[in-house]
């Protein structure tokens, strides 16, 4: 011990905080927290230009909130709109917030593109010129006889064939009823009023989340009081839900913690340790925050969670110490720290190898994960090494705390009642375990990853039957070398699609190729109306027939005549089109033009995946692929497990021999086992996620084992220790088996199962040391 | 306060429609069914022709499905409108600003919604009554600046007047009310349904 001083060990630890402090003042001002759900895909699992496409993609939907007031009456449901409107203006959450849709506004950007009306023919005016010009002038009278054809009659003068008004009629179907400039859509009748807002922020960091969440629960509230509907969904809606509920279980953690800590104060009658263990585990949660945004720049708020509960292995260390004071009558923190630091450490050692391992597989959130947990862990067993010594100086518990009698009585009887009735207990234990295993089924399905409430999910789905509404995570990816070979290949696709919308895979498909015809289809579609109108006669007897008279029929042949060479970008039709039209265009760079596919009322995923094969088409579906990685992850995770309960096993044999190895493993690997069973039992979910829960309990499980083994004579202030441990492990990470979201609901309920089987079964290993000891 | 202004003209428009007796005098004259049904000649005048268009067919009025005007001259054609829908057999399109309504209102002669919708002037005498409206709806002010309706105990001639300068004048003959809409109606209403 002679090279260990207190004072100095303490100085290097201070000083390593100062510094994490330092450089962390700096990085938590600084955007560091990731909520969104779409961030946990790995970046590996596809090539680098989808991948960026995909981001872009997100990015582009992520800001979006889409409502629907709901009313008796459509000036009713207006009136509400108007009035979420307002609110929405006043959170300056938003940056764009649409209720009126100005005709006007529209109509005068859609006539940047009038000069090109000879080349921006819809489908079916190209069908109908290749086939039966003729019919053409029947439609066109139709329309100009009709009692609402007047926006076309207002055009007759400039464009007599009505070519602009077909062109604009086909890109804008719908049955959306414009009143007061507001889009108003008719169920059953009620009246819903549509509002689209975007959020400044698409980033979506946590204080406007909460924000939009209050501001969203507050309309709905006015609204309701006044016998109104809201309607609310969107990304931000699910991510705001979700990391609101992250929230509330670190809260109920904390709540947790404190009951423990108040039984630590009861137990010690002194606040040292109180203040000592929650300097230790706000130490490492800070250092782990802090080296991990270092590494990755930003970290989930999932990350946040798990790593946190994982570190609550950290706490232990602590609590060893602590009770150790009980043991003897000259306890020193110098001799305390001498006789726990080999437990320590060792459990330090196997803690470390079972969370790296988690690292493993090129899953972010996992890295991130057995980072922060990693050096979490270190800097709790650094704080009980270089710190505490100093700080417990003196501490010296006189009484003895009724706990102590408690665990020690337990510790004694307990173990010898198992062995005297293992003859029955064993195969009860057995076959309660395998048929609880045989009952476990791995659900990995993603979206029990959000937290949504059924509410939100109701909302949801209603939105998406009154409203067109894109599917947000399934979509194609349209590549080409250039403008003109994109435009090819989504031609390609938008055929096949239009052929399985005719089987009914799918409601609705949009891409912008069937708006824009590349540079060569413009010269045809002008050649065309070339041979079948102008240059056959069909325009002089049509226009004669109408009424023109001479001269304005030369204009328009003039008109035709100078419009020969013309042609329209793509850039610059982009100008002139919609939001919605707009984010379909993922760009250019050197090599490549990518465009989005978007896909209504998806009815068959499996044809639509199928369209993989055409010349530079990738159909992504974010859900289903993340759900098949969880589902890897998973397979991959156990393995993880298994590997690392082979690599403590070594560990142990080599530092104890294999028979105590065996006996020591034999702690968490049941304590797993039963875990897993009750999983099984209840019909809990059973997933990626369960297998950090197994990592936390394979941790705590070799630690109660390794305490008891190496106790000897110090039998009952491991068991005071082991126990202090147990609950208070329960009583933070076991809580969150209350959560509403489904992973971490199970998170805690393996924790729960687990933690008091180690708990159950510890006081079993090192009992040869039983006789010896002094109490 | 968009609440409270959506509000008191909500209230200022149904006392306007209760009260006043101009409205109450023609509808008193109205006949009232659910459906009616009629021949209609249409002169469309648009600035840039030289002879008018025009047009002659059948229509019919049901209270619950809608309007459905079928053009037998110079080029057949069906156009259906419901609150929420227009239908023609070139397919869909969207029911231009507060058109559905209006022209419903219009052919079932149900002022009162007439009277949200556009400022009503007019006379009425014994037999005869004659109005003029002008839209309150931005939207449809763009496009037209007035309209003027007559009749006796049926609606007889509807004129529009565009923004632009177009102008089409609509007359009502051969009006009936029958109970019920032939199967050949109903098979032309269903396009609407979805």
């Amino acid at each position: 011990m002679r090279i260990y001083h207190p004072r100095i060990a303490a100085f290097v630890w201070l000083a390593g905080l100062l510094a994490l402090g330092i450089a962390g003042s700096r990085m938590l001002t600084a955007d560091w927290l990731e909520t969104g759900f779409l961030a946990l895909l790995p970046a590996t699992e596809q090539q680098p230009e989808i991948a960026k496409a995909v981001r872009q993609h997100n990015e582009l939907i992520n800001g979006k909130v889409i409502c629907l007031t709901g009313a008796g009456s459509a000036s009713q449901a207006i009136a509400y709109a108007h009035q979420l409107r307002q609110r929405f203006e006043q959170s300056g959450l938003f940056t764009d917030i649409r209720l009126q849709v100005d005709q006007q506004d529209f109509a005068e950007r859609y006539q940047q593109l009038f000069a090109y009306r000879y080349q921006l023919l819809d489908a079916q005016t190209r069908g109908i010129l290749l086939a039966q010009p003729e019919a053409l002038i029947g439609r066109n009278l139709e329309m100009l006889y009709s009692p609402v054809g007047q926006l076309e009659a207002a055009n007759l003068e400039r464009d007599p064939l009505l070519l602009f008004s077909r062109y604009f009629n086909a890109q804008n179907p719908g049955r959306f009823t414009l009143e007061q400039g507001v889009v108003v859509v008719q169920d059953d009748g009620r009246f819903w009023a549509l509002l689209i807002a975007g959020l400044a922020d698409n980033k979506l960091h946590l204080d406007n989340l909460d924000g939009l969440r209050e501001l969203l629960n507050d309309a709905k509230g006015q609204i309701e009081a006044a016998d109104g509907e809201l309607l609310a969904t969107g990304m931000p809606l699910f991510t705001a839900e979700g990391s609101h509920s992250a929230q509330r279980e670190i809260a109920i953690v904390s709540i947790g913690s404190t009951i423990g800590i108040l039984l630590l104060l009861l137990t010690f009658r002194s606040a040292r340790p109180l203040l000592l263990s929650c300097l230790g585990i706000a130490a490492s949660t800070f250092a782990a925050l802090i080296v991990s945004i270092m590494v990755f720049g930003k970290i989930h708020i999932l990350t946040l969670v798990f790593g946190a509960s994982l570190i609550g292995v950290g706490i232990d260390y602590a609590l060893h110490y602590f009770c150790n004071s009980f043991s003897s009558a000259d306890w020193t923190p110098a001799k305390g720290l001498q006789y726990i630091l080999l437990g320590i450490t060792l459990d330090l050692a196997t803690s470390l190898i079972s969370y790296a391992s988690l690292g493993v597989p090129p899953f972010p959130l996992l890295r991130e994960i057995a980072f922060f947990s990693v050096v979490g862990l270190v800097s709790a067993w650094a704080t009980v090494v270089l710190l505490f010594p100093l700080l417990l100086t003196g501490f010296k518990p006189t009484h003895k705390p009724a706990m102590l009698g408690l665990t020690n009585y337990w510790q004694q009887h307990w173990p010898a009642w198992l062995l005297r009735n293992r003859i029955w207990l064993a195969p009860i234990a057995v076959t309660g375990i395998t048929v609880g295993l045989l009952q476990l089924t791995p659900r990995d399905d993603v979206r029990l990853l959000q937290s949504a409430s059924a509410e939100r999910l109701a909302a949801d789905q209603k939105i998406r039957q009154l409203l067109p509404v894109k599917a947000d995570s399934q979509f194609f990816l349209v590549a080409g070398k250039d403008p003109q070979d994109w435009h090819r290949n989504e031609q390609a696709l938008l055929m096949r699609l239009e052929t399985l919308k005719q089987q009914g895979a799918m409601e609705a498909y949009d891409g912008l190729s069937r708006y824009w015809p590349d540079p060569d289809t413009q010269r045809d579609n002008y050649n065309l109306l070339k041979r079948a109108v102008y240059e056959a006669g069909l325009l002089k007897r049509y226009m004669a027939e109408l009424g023109f008279d001479e001269q304005a029929i030369a204009e328009e042949q003039q008109r035709f005549n100078a419009a020969e060479n013309s042609s329209i970008s793509l850039a610059e039709w982009l100008d002139s089109a919609d939001e919605a039209r707009k984010m379909h265009w993922l760009g250019c760079d050197a090599d490549r033009c990518v465009s989005t596919v978007s896909l209504n009322g998806i009815k068959d995923l499996a044809a639509l995946a199928q369209l993989q094969d055409l010349q530079g088409v990738r159909w992504v579906d974010q859900a289903t692929q993340l759900s098949s990685l969880f589902e890897r992850y998973r397979a991959s995770a156990s393995l993880l497990l298994i590997a690392a309960y082979g690599i403590v096993l070594i560990g142990l044999g080599l530092k104890f021999g294999w028979r105590n190895a065996l006996t020591i493993i034999s702690v968490p690997v049941f304590a797993t086992a039963v875990s897993l069973s009750m999983l099984g039992w209840f019909d809990q979910l059973f997933s990626l996620f369960n297998l950090f829960a197994l990592l936390l309990v394979l941790g705590i499980g070799v630690d109660y084992g390794i305490f008891f083994f190496l106790a000897e004579d110090k039998r009952s202030s491991t068991a005071l220790a082991v126990t202090l441990s147990a609950i208070t492990t329960l009583l933070s990470f076991g809580l969150l088996a209350v959560s509403s979201t489904a992973i971490v609901h199970a998170f805690g309920f393996t924790v729960a199962a687990g933690i008091l089987t180690a708990l159950l079964l510890a006081p079993l290993v090192g009992r040869h040391g039983a006789g010896k000891q002094t109490e | 306060m968009i609440y409270l202004k959506a509000l008191m003209l909500f209230l200022l428009t149904a006392n306007v429609c209760m009260a006043d007796e101009l409205l109450d005098q023609i509808h008193a004259r109205l006949t009232k069914a659910a459906i009616t049904r009629g021949a209609f000649e249409q002169t469309k005048q648009l600035k840039v022709l030289r002879k008018p268009l025009i047009s002659t067919g059948t229509f019919i009025y049901d209270k619950s499905r809608g309007v459905a005007w079928k053009t037998l001259s110079p080029v057949p054609s069906l156009l259906l409108i419901s609150d929420t829908r227009l239908w023609t057999a070139q397919g869909e399109q969207p029911v231009p600003a507060a058109f559905g309504k209006v022209f419903q209102a219009m052919l079932g002669a149900d002022l009162a919604q007439l009277a949200t919708a556009f400022d009503i002037t007019g006379s009425a005498r014994k037999t005869s009554w004659q109005v003029r409206l002008v839209p309150k709806d931005e939207m449809l002010k763009k496009v037209i600046s007035r309209m003027q309706l007559s009749g006796d105990q049926e609606l007889r001639v509807l004129e529009i007047f565009e923004t632009n300068g177009n102008s089409s004048m609509l007359h009502f003959q051969n009006i009936s009310h029958p109970d019920r809409l032939t199967a050949g109606e109903e098979a032309d209403f269903a396009h609407l349904s979805p």
